[in-house]
């Protein structure tokens, strides 16, 4: 009875605690730049929701034009102006959440989606799966980055969907990396041992025990990353290799802004204040999540 | 240690290979019609035909592999459509002013990174600690391009200090040109005392390493300072603490030293970042560095460049990486390289 | 012999979010005199490294100190930090536990030592390393010369810790503050080590706040000793008269709990329950939950210290049965 009760129990008590986790969301409720974050991302989510409601004209922001206002600087009728086909920057921006937040989610999903699996995997099993996994996630890694995606985006013919493809493939690598590592320091802890002792298949104990402690480094290197998609996604639409005109892509307007940065500043300036916003509300809410949830982090 | 650096050569040069063959039949495979990328989309079918044969792009996959192989070796990385130079030789005229921004940039980074880092974990909880932390995570979160626009826009367009765009301004380029050396146009200046030219030089290189040295900063920054933490924390610095040694010295000298390894591994990453954040302040900026090379290259699809261009970023970013290990292995004695 | 350190009416709390977390120390009186080895034991948690490390004053910033320690007449607590910094290392050294640890890793054994010999002698790297080889042989330490050059993963933890002592001792302190200084190593290798501290003590005459959960090894190697719980003494005395005759009930059940005073075959005593943690004020004396001799009177509040001669014990039924 004893001997049973002592097996049920190893098995009971894993490591990713419930009432820790419970703990770990108080502190986050109480951190002001958290809050604070959340707020911000949380007003671009409504944004995006209710964009074509939220622009002043719904039309412009999908690129209609109207070249008679073209060119205005920020006044009351435009709060940010109007770009060089005389279309409402606010409206731009506004319905610009979409593309950018979806894209960001878009990226981010899949390459958790593919790099997880194949990491934890690779990570728990071992061997020569293990072995192909490592090299062909080093392969991928050794291109810098954004370079893969802007070769990958430009031989697929730029569009916004090819973009996010393309960030997808050179992100992927990553996720398999982090899923790995947990897997492997995982795969001989007493829960999971005695899991196996239990004849549970491997399947399943990857994808009920392993999984679950993935699941908090992934979720805050996911945050992270969406901040660094939306930079990524923005940058890719910037050169031309993303979204094209008349998307109202966040990345683009910056780049029809360019040239006239000097007379006509706000075409510019405000989409991209917009990329920065979101991707620092990423980045703190990350960093917010890191320090609850990281047992170790300095804070 | 040979023996190591033996072993990673090699997994590099495995790895490199595999970079080659990737590019390759990412250009061969992924476009529907390779010829085309040639001589565009609207091309009749016997010239699209032609220029097949012509490419030998209707020759068997492997034969092509074979072929393009043994160019790569001998240096032959093929011409730019555009503009029918040999790739490499196009990379290596630009590479010297790509390298005043990158090599800026780190070095900016590394200068102000490090130091604010030490300070704000010595500081932590107040306000250094804070001010660096909000500045690090604007610098990660600023788009360059953006950044690089708006300082264009404030220090050369509003107040008028520094120039906007180029490398060198219209009168030194065309009436007092520097003599042509290295092709760093500092360094070439320097040797020959040309002072007005270095200066303006200088001052064109001000605006566009700041905004390229942005992030990589930022993220010094970062590191230097979570790292930092966790070694104050360590039992050797109580120990050395406990025996007295000055608060400054424990701070600058040993725990720095000891902090250091993941910083040197975000310094690596950083030129990653920095290989291709360069193409968008060439562009902002009309630098004639690799990355309007490249940015050029991939609006057109000329791809003989993409794939050059491709391949020595991957080269340049192995190299980088292998290096930082070597580095890493040397600093620390528990590392022994078998 | 004159009174080296004096420790009066010390008390430590631990603060966290503004309020106190823990009263660690709570009222701690102890004297030391030159060249005398006073032992510090306790179980886990009872404030003995607290105290310890509070003569140095190497306690965290959410550390709260009341009372007195004084050093040569010196009022330690009173001092700014620069004097005490000038202090640490040279008038008064300390040991630690896990000499693994203690040592940075990436910087070579002798250098180490080094920092401190020109830190506070002012000597030059030559000198400096001189001094460091002829210490580590005075603690035994076989080819200074070559040991000072390796890393300290590459050194044993016997070795470790011979070198901490060697740096303790490098400006020839009047106190040496050792905290469990032997518990990470085996028993062979914690007798050498005891042996060569004891040898140095009598060669060097400097004097040691010796801390320990050994009572045994305390009562070896130290002249006095003075037993903690829950953050107060509760018994003082010389080694030899303490352990043979103890007065408080803690304290003879710590002796009874010793391994060889049980009987082969036979279940090891134990001291049930547990110490009082955190905040937890005791309504009288502290130990009452747990002693065996308890009666309403231990209920009223902390038992005060009675002198006996050179004797000192904190209990209302200590001299009962």
């Amino acid at each position: 009875m004893t001997a049973v009760a002592d097996w049920t129990s190893a098995v009971a008590v894993a490591p990713a605690a419930p009432a820790r986790r419970r703990r770990a969301w108080r502190r986050l409720r109480r951190d002001p730049i958290a809050l604070f974050a959340a707020t911000i991302l949380a007003l671009f989510l409504l944004t995006a929701a209710f964009a074509p409601l939220i622009a002043p004209s719904a039309d412009q922001g999908r690129g209609t034009a109207h070249v008679a206002s073209r060119d205005l600087g920020p006044s009351a009728a435009h709060l940010f102006g109007t770009d060089h086909l005389g279309r409402d920057l606010v409206s731009r921006v506004v319905m610009g959440t979409r593309p950018a937040l979806g894209s960001a989610v878009a990226v981010v999903l899949l390459a958790v989606l593919i790099g997880v699996p194949l990491g934890l995997a690779a990570g728990y099993v071992g061997g020569r799966i293990d072995e192909a996994l490592s090299r062909l996630t080093d392969l991928f890694l050794s291109f810098p980055p954004l370079l893969l995606a802007m070769v990958i985006a430009a031989l697929l013919g730029p569009s916004l969907t090819h973009a996010v493809f393309a960030l997808a493939i050179s992100w992927w690598p990553w996720y398999a990396r982090l899923a790995r590592s947990v897997a492997q320091s995982l795969r001989h802890a007493p829960f999971v041992d005695a899991a196996r002792v239990f004849g549970v298949r491997t399947p399943t104990i990857i994808a009920r025990h392993v999984l679950r402690n993935a699941l908090t480094p992934i979720l805050v290197q996911a945050t992270v990353d969406a901040g660094t998609v939306i930079l990524a996604v923005g940058s890719l639409s910037f050169l031309g290799l993303g979204s094209q005109p008349p998307l109202p892509d966040w990345g683009l307007m910056v780049s029809d802004g360019r040239t006239t940065v000097l007379t006509d500043w706000w075409i510019a300036t405000f989409p991209g204040l917009a990329i920065f916003v979101v991707a620092l509300g990423f980045n703190l809410l990350g960093d917010a999540l890191r320090d609850v949830l990281d047992p170790r982090s300095g804070g | 240690m040979l023996h190591w650096l033996g072993r990673r050569l090699l997994t590099s040069a495995v790895t490199l290979f595999a970079v080659v063959t990737v590019t390759f039949l990412l250009a061969r495979v992924v476009p529907s019609n390779p010829a085309s990328l040639y001589i565009g989309p609207l091309a009749r079918p016997a010239e699209v035909a032609r220029v097949t044969k012509q490419l030998g792009l209707d020759r068997p996959l492997p034969v092509q592999y074979a072929k393009y192989l043994r160019n790569l070796v001998v240096g032959d990385w093929g011409r730019s459509l555009a503009t029918k130079e040999p790739v490499l030789g196009g990379i290596a005229t630009r590479l010297p002013a790509t390298l005043e921004l990158i090599v800026g940039a780190i070095v900016v980074a590394v200068a102000l990174g490090i130091p604010l880092g030490v300070l704000a974990a010595r500081h932590r909880a107040r306000a250094p600690d804070a001010v660096v932390r909000i500045g690090s995570v604007l610098g990660i979160s600023m788009p360059v391009f953006w950044l690089g626009l708006l300082m264009q826009a404030l220090f050369s367009g509003k107040l008028g200090l520094l120039p906007a765009t180029s490398r060198l301004s219209l009168e030194t380029s065309v009436l007092n040109p520097i003599p042509h050396a290295t092709g760093f146009a500092t360094f070439d200046a320097l040797v020959v005392g040309d002072w007005s030219g270095l200066g303006d030089a200088a001052r064109h290189l001000v605006l566009p390493t700041l905004t390229l040295a942005a992030y990589p900063t930022g993220l010094v920054a970062r590191m230097t300072r979570a790292s930092m933490l966790e070694v104050l924390g360590q039992d050797y610095i109580r120990t050395a603490r406990t025996y007295g040694l000055r608060e400054r010295r424990i701070l600058w000298r040993l725990a720095l030293r000891n902090a250091f390894p993941p910083t040197l591994t975000v310094i690596g990453l950083s030129f990653a970042y920095l290989l291709t954040g360069t193409f968008f302040v060439e562009l902002v900026y009309d630098w004639p560095g690799i990355g309007q090379f490249a940015t050029t290259a991939l609006l057109n699809l000329d791809y003989p460049v993409i794939m050059g261009i491709t391949l020595f970023g991957a080269i340049g970013f192995l190299s980088i990486n292998l290096l930082v290990d070597v580095v890493q292995a040397r600093l620390d004695p528990r590392i022994s390289l078998r | 012999m004159s009174v080296l350190l004096e420790i009066d009416d010390l008390a430590v709390d631990f603060v966290r979010d503004g309020r106190v977390a823990t009263r660690a120390v709570r009222g701690v009186s102890l004297e030391l005199s030159a060249g005398e080895a006073l032992g510090i034991v306790g179980e886990t948690g009872c404030g003995k490294t607290v105290t310890g490390l509070s003569i140095l004053r190497m306690l965290p910033p959410t550390a709260r100190t009341r009372g007195r320690i004084a050093f040569n007449g010196l009022e330690l607590l009173e001092l700014p930090e620069r004097a005490l910094r000038d202090l640490r290392g040279r008038r008064i050294s300390m040991v630690f536990q896990a000499p693994g640890t203690s040592f940075n890793p990436v910087f070579p054994l002798g250098r180490q030592l080094q920092h401190v010999a020109e830190r506070h002698l002012g000597l030059n790297r030559r000198e400096s390393a001189r001094l460091v080889a002829e210490r580590l042989r005075e603690v035994g330490l076989p080819d200074p010369e070559r040991t000072m050059r390796l890393y300290p993963h590459e050194l044993s933890g016997g070795m470790l810790q011979r070198a901490m002592i060697a740096m303790a001792l490098l400006c020839r302190p009047s106190l040496l503050i050792a905290d469990e200084p032997t518990t990470a190593l085996d028993v062979t290798l914690a007798e050498q080590i005891l042996r060569l501290l004891r040898s140095l003590q009598r060669e060097l005459g400097f004097a040691v706040f010796f801390i320990s959960h050994d009572l045994d090894l305390v009562g070896d190697f130290c002249d006095r000793v003075a037993v903690l719980y829950a953050g107060r003494v509760i018994e003082s005395g010389p080694a030899a008269e303490l352990l043979e005759n103890a007065r408080h009930p803690y304290t003879k059940a710590l002796i009874a709990a010793l391994p060889r005073h049980g009987r082969p075959g036979a279940a090891l005593e134990t001291v049930s329950g547990n110490v009082p943690a955190g905040l937890e004020e005791p309504p009288g004396c502290a130990f009452a939950p747990r002693c065996p001799i308890a009666a309403a009177e231990c209920l009223t509040g902390p038992p005060p210290l009675t002198l006996t001669g050179d004797r000192a014990v904190a209990c209302y039924r200590w001299d009962a049965a």
